[in-house]
C-alpha cells in the first residue's frame, strides 16, 4: 500500500511538474508565398529566446486564409498573429475583431521606430478612429516588367513611357503563341490604367464611387481594345490567383506584364535565364500605380497577444526587412530600409522602390465605409464584363457606379 | 401504461440508448448549426462574428429580388441538369458495354472509376493545366491539326460547358458502376423470352433493361442533382465564378457573400432559399421519374 502511495505521489509530482513546464503555442497565419528563410530565422530566434514556446506557422493563400479567419472569429478560436493582404485590418477592426495596438505602440514604438520610420500612408491604412490596429510588413507597388530581349528583337531599346508607346510595343512584340502584354483577371491590376488616365475611385466627402468618369472608362477601354481590337493581349486566364501573367512572362510567352515585387522570386526561379527588367509606371495624364502590401494584426480573441506583439516587432525589425527583401525582391515600409545602402545597390528593389512615391492606396477611404468588399465584388463583375464580354467600358462603369452607390447608401 | 417490466418499453429504451450517440452527433453537428444559420438569416451584417441588427425577412426579400441571385440560380440549374443528364447518359452507355463479356473488363471499369476517388483539387489542377490556352496539351493537339485553340475556361461561351464536361469526367465512373450492378441484376430469363419472341438486342435494351433500371436512374438522378446544386469546388477551383460570372454557381455566390463581403446574415438567407429549391427539385424528380419506377 505504501509503495502504491509513493508511486502515486511521484506520478502526481511529475504531472504537476509537467504542467508547470507545459509547452505554449503561438499560432501565426501567413501567406504561403511569403514563407521566406528570413522569417523562419525570426521564428527560430523567438523560440530560442522563449523556452517552452513553439510558433505554429500556418501558411495559406489569401482567400483560404480569409475563410479560415472568419470561421475562427465566429467560434472565438483565432490565431495570435495574422498577416493580411491589405484592407482586412480596417474591415475587421470596425467589427471589433482586432486588438488595438495603442498600448504596445506607446510602450515600444520609439524603440522600434514605429510609426516615425514607416512610410506615412502605410501607417494610416492600418488605423481606425485614431487607433493602431495593424503594422505594415511589406509595402509594394505594381509597375511594368518587360522582357528585354523581346523588345530589342522588335526594335525597341527602351521600355515604353506613354500609353501609345506601350501599345506600339505590345503590337510589335506579338507573334503566334506570344503576346505583347498579358493582363491579369484581378480588377486591382486595371487601376493603374484608370489612375494614369486621371480617374478617381472614391469620393470620401460624398461617400460615393466616382468610377463612372470618362477617365476611368478610357483606362479600362484601353486594355479591352488591346485584347479585342489590337489582338496584342490574351483574355486573362480565370481563377482565384493572380499568377497567370507571371507564368506567361516567365515562360517567355508575354513581353510585358504589370506586377510587383511578389513576382520577383517566381520569375527568378522559374526561368533564371530570362533577360528581364523593371520600368517606371506609364504616364497618360499622370504617372500612377497602385500601392499594396501586407500588414500584421492581432485578433481581439488572441490567447497570447503580448507574445504576438513581441514576434511582430521581430518581423518588422530593419535587419529582418533587409534580409527578406534582398533575398526575395520584396519592398518594405521603413524609410530607413529605403535609404539603406543594400537597397540602393539592388537594381530590382531600387526600381520597385522608385514607384512607391506615386503609388496610391486606392481603397483606403472606401474601406472605412465597411462596405468595400461588396463594392469591389461589383467592380470585379464590371471589369469582367468589359474585358471578357467586350462591352463598352463607359456603359458598364456607369452601371457599376450606380449599383455600388446604392450598396453604399444602404 | 409505461412500465420497465414491459418488454416493449425495455426494448424501446435500449433502442433509444443505442441511438443516443448518433442523435447527439447529428444534433450537435447538423441540427444546431442549421438552427444558428436560420437565426442568422434574420440579421443584417455579420451576426456570429461582428455587428448585426435584426432585419426580419429583409434578407429573404433582397435575395428574391436580386438579379445576381436569379442569374446564379439559373446558371446552377443549367450546370446541375447538364452534369446529371450527361453523367447518366454516358454512364449508362458505358455500363451497357461493360456489363457484358468484355476483355479486361475490370481494369477498364477501374480506370473509369478512378477519377471519382480523386480530390477535386487535383482534378482542377490537372484540367487547368491540360486546358491552359497557351501551354495546355489540348490546344497543342488542335494546333497540330491546324485548328484554332480555345480559351476553354476563359471565355464566357465555353467556360460552363467545359466545367460540366470536367465534372462529368469525374463523376461518370461512380454512376457507371451502379448501373453495371443494376444491369447484372436483371433476370436473364427476360432476355431469353424476348429473344424467343424475336426481339433485337436494341429492342431488348430499350424494352427490358432501361425500364428495369428506372429505380437506379431515379437514385442517381436525385443524388447527382442534390450534389451539383450545392457544388462549390468546381467553380471555386476552376474559374472562381468567371469569366464575367459565367460560372458563378449559387454556392459560390453564397460563399462570397459570407466570406468575401462579410454579409453573413444575407448568406444564411441565401442558403435557406437554396435548401427550399433543392427540396422542390427533389420532390419534382420523385414525382415525375418516380412514376416510371418499377421495383418488381
Amino acid at each position: 500500500m505504501r509503495g502504491f502511495l509513493k508511486g502515486f505521489a511521484v506520478a502526481a509530482m511529475i504531472g504537476a511538474g509537467g504542467s508547470a513546464a507545459q509547452a505554449e503555442t503561438l499560432t501565426v497565419y501567413w501567406n504561403a508565398g511569403h514563407a521566406w528563410d528570413a522569417y523562419q530565422a525570426v521564428i527560430d530566434k523567438f523560440e530560442a529566446d522563449n523556452p517552452g514556446w513553439t510558433v505554429q506557422w500556418e501558411k495559406f493563400q489569401w482567400p483560404d486564409m480569409r475563410t479560415k479567419l472568419i470561421a475562427d472569429f465566429a467560434v472565438g478560436n483565432t490565431p495570435d498573429l495574422s498577416a493580411e493582404p491589405g484592407g482586412w485590418v480596417q474591415e475587421f477592426a470596425q467589427q471589433g475583431l482586432l486588438k488595438p495596438l495603442d498600448e504596445y505602440v506607446a510602450r515600444d514604438g520609439e524603440a522600434m521606430g514605429y510609426p516615425g520610420d514607416w512610410q506615412d500612408f502605410s501607417v494610416n491604412r492600418n488605423m481606425v478612429d485614431g487607433s493602431y490596429y495593424g503594422v505594415q510588413l511589406h509595402l509594394t507597388c505594381a509597375t511594368l516588367v518587360y522582357n528585354v530581349d523581346m523588345l530589342k528583337e522588335a526594335g525597341f531599346d527602351a521600355p515604353p513611357k506613354t500609353w501609345e508607346e506601350f501599345r506600339q510595343i505590345a503590337i510589335a512584340t506579338t507573334k503566334p503563341g506570344r503576346f505583347g502584354f498579358a493582363p491579369n483577371p484581378v480588377p486591382a491590376y486595371y487601376w493603374p490604367w484608370m489612375f494614369q488616365a486621371g480617374a478617381t475611385y472614391f469620393d470620401p466627402e460624398a461617400k460615393q464611387v466616382v468610377f463612372d468618369s470618362p477617365e476611368a472608362a478610357k483606362g479600362l477601354q484601353f486594355i479591352a481594345d488591346l485584347i479585342h481590337k489590337d489582338k496584342a493581349a490574351p483574355l486573362p486566364v480565370t481563377g482565384a490567383d493572380y499568377e497567370g501573367p507571371q507564368k506567361l512572362f516567365t515562360a517567355g510567352r508575354a513581353a510585358m506584364i504589370i506586377t510587383g515585387p511578389w513576382d520577383v522570386t517566381p520569375i527568378r526561379t522559374g526561368n533564371p535565364n530570362l533577360n528581364w527588367a523593371i520600368a517606371p509606371s506609364l504616364t497618360d495624364t499622370a504617372q500612377a500605380t497602385l500601392a499594396g502590401g501586407v500588414s500584421m494584426m492581432i485578433p481581439a480573441a488572441a490567447r497570447h497577444p503580448d507574445q504576438a506583439w513581441d514576434l511582430l516587432q521581430r518581423f518588422v525589425a530593419l535587419e529582418t526587412e533587409l534580409a527578406a527583401s534582398v533575398a526575395n525582391g520584396m519592398t518594405m515600409p521603413r524609410k530607413s530600409w529605403a535609404a539603406s545602402p543594400e537597397v540602393q545597390a539592388d537594381p530590382t528593389l531600387n526600381s520597385f522602390g522608385q514607384c512607391l512615391p506615386y503609388a496610391r492606396d486606392i481603397t483606403a477611404d472606401l474601406r472605412l465605409t465597411g462596405k468595400s468588399a461588396r463594392v469591389e465584388e461589383l467592380l470585379k463583375s464590371a471589369v469582367d464584363d468589359v474585358v471578357y464580354n467586350n462591352r463598352p467600358a463607359a456603359e458598364v462603369l456607369a452601371q457599376y457606379a450606380a449599383e455600388a452607390n446604392k450598396a453604399l447608401a444602404e | 401504461m409505461l412500465s420497465l417490466n414491459n418488454w416493449r418499453t425495455r426494448q424501446a429504451l435500449i433502442a433509444y440508448g443505442l441511438l443516443l450517440p448518433a442523435i447527439a452527433y447529428f444534433a450537435t453537428y447538423f441540427f444546431y448549426p442549421i438552427v444558428v444559420e436560420l437565426w442568422a438569416s434574420f440579421y443584417r451584417g455579420a451576426p456570429l462574428i461582428g455587428e448585426a441588427r435584426f432585419a426580419g425577412f429583409d434578407n429573404y426579400v433582397q435575395a428574391i429580388t436580386d438579379e445576381r441571385v436569379r442569374r446564379a440560380l439559373w446558371i446552377t440549374l443549367v450546370y446541375a441538369v447538364g452534369t446529371t443528364a450527361c453523367t447518366l447518359v454516358v454512364a449508362l452507355g458505358l455500363a451497357a458495354i461493360l456489363a457484358g463479356p468484355v476483355r479486361a473488363n475490370n481494369m477498364i471499369r477501374a480506370i473509369i472509376f478512378f477519377p471519382y476517388i480523386i480530390s477535386f483539387v487535383i482534378v482542377a489542377l490537372m484540367w487547368k493545366s491540360l486546358l491552359d490556352p497557351y501551354t495546355g496539351i489540348l490546344n497543342s493537339i488542335l494546333f497540330m491539326f491546324g485548328l484554332e485553340g480555345q480559351n476553354w475556361l476563359g471565355t464566357p461561351q465555353t467556360a460552363l460547358p467545359t466545367m460540366i464536361a470536367i465534372t462529368v469526367w469525374k463523376d461518370v465512373g461512380y454512376a457507371m458502376l451502379i448501373y453495371v450492378a443494376a444491369i447484372q441484376g436483371v433476370p436473364q430469363t427476360l432476355y431469353e423470352a424476348a429473344s424467343l419472341d424475336g426481339a433485337t438486342r436494341r429492342q431488348a435494351f430499350f424494352s427490358i433493361t432501361l425500364p428495369l433500371l428506372a429505380p437506379t436512374t431515379l437514385f442517381l438522378a436525385v443524388i447527382s442533382m442534390i450534389s451539383h446544386l450545392q457544388d462549390l469546388s468546381a467553380p471555386y477551383l476552376l474559374t472562381n465564378g468567371g469569366p464575367a460570372n459565367a460560372t458563378r454557381l449559387f454556392s459560390l455566390h453564397v460563399y462570397e457573400a459570407a466570406f468575401v463581403e462579410l454579409n453573413i446574415g444575407y448568406a444564411s438567407a441565401l442558403s435557406f432559399l437554396m435548401f427550399i429549391v433543392i427540396l422542390a427539385i427533389t420532390f419534382i424528380q420523385f414525382r415525375f421519374l418516380g412514376r416510371k419506377v418499377s421495383y418488381a
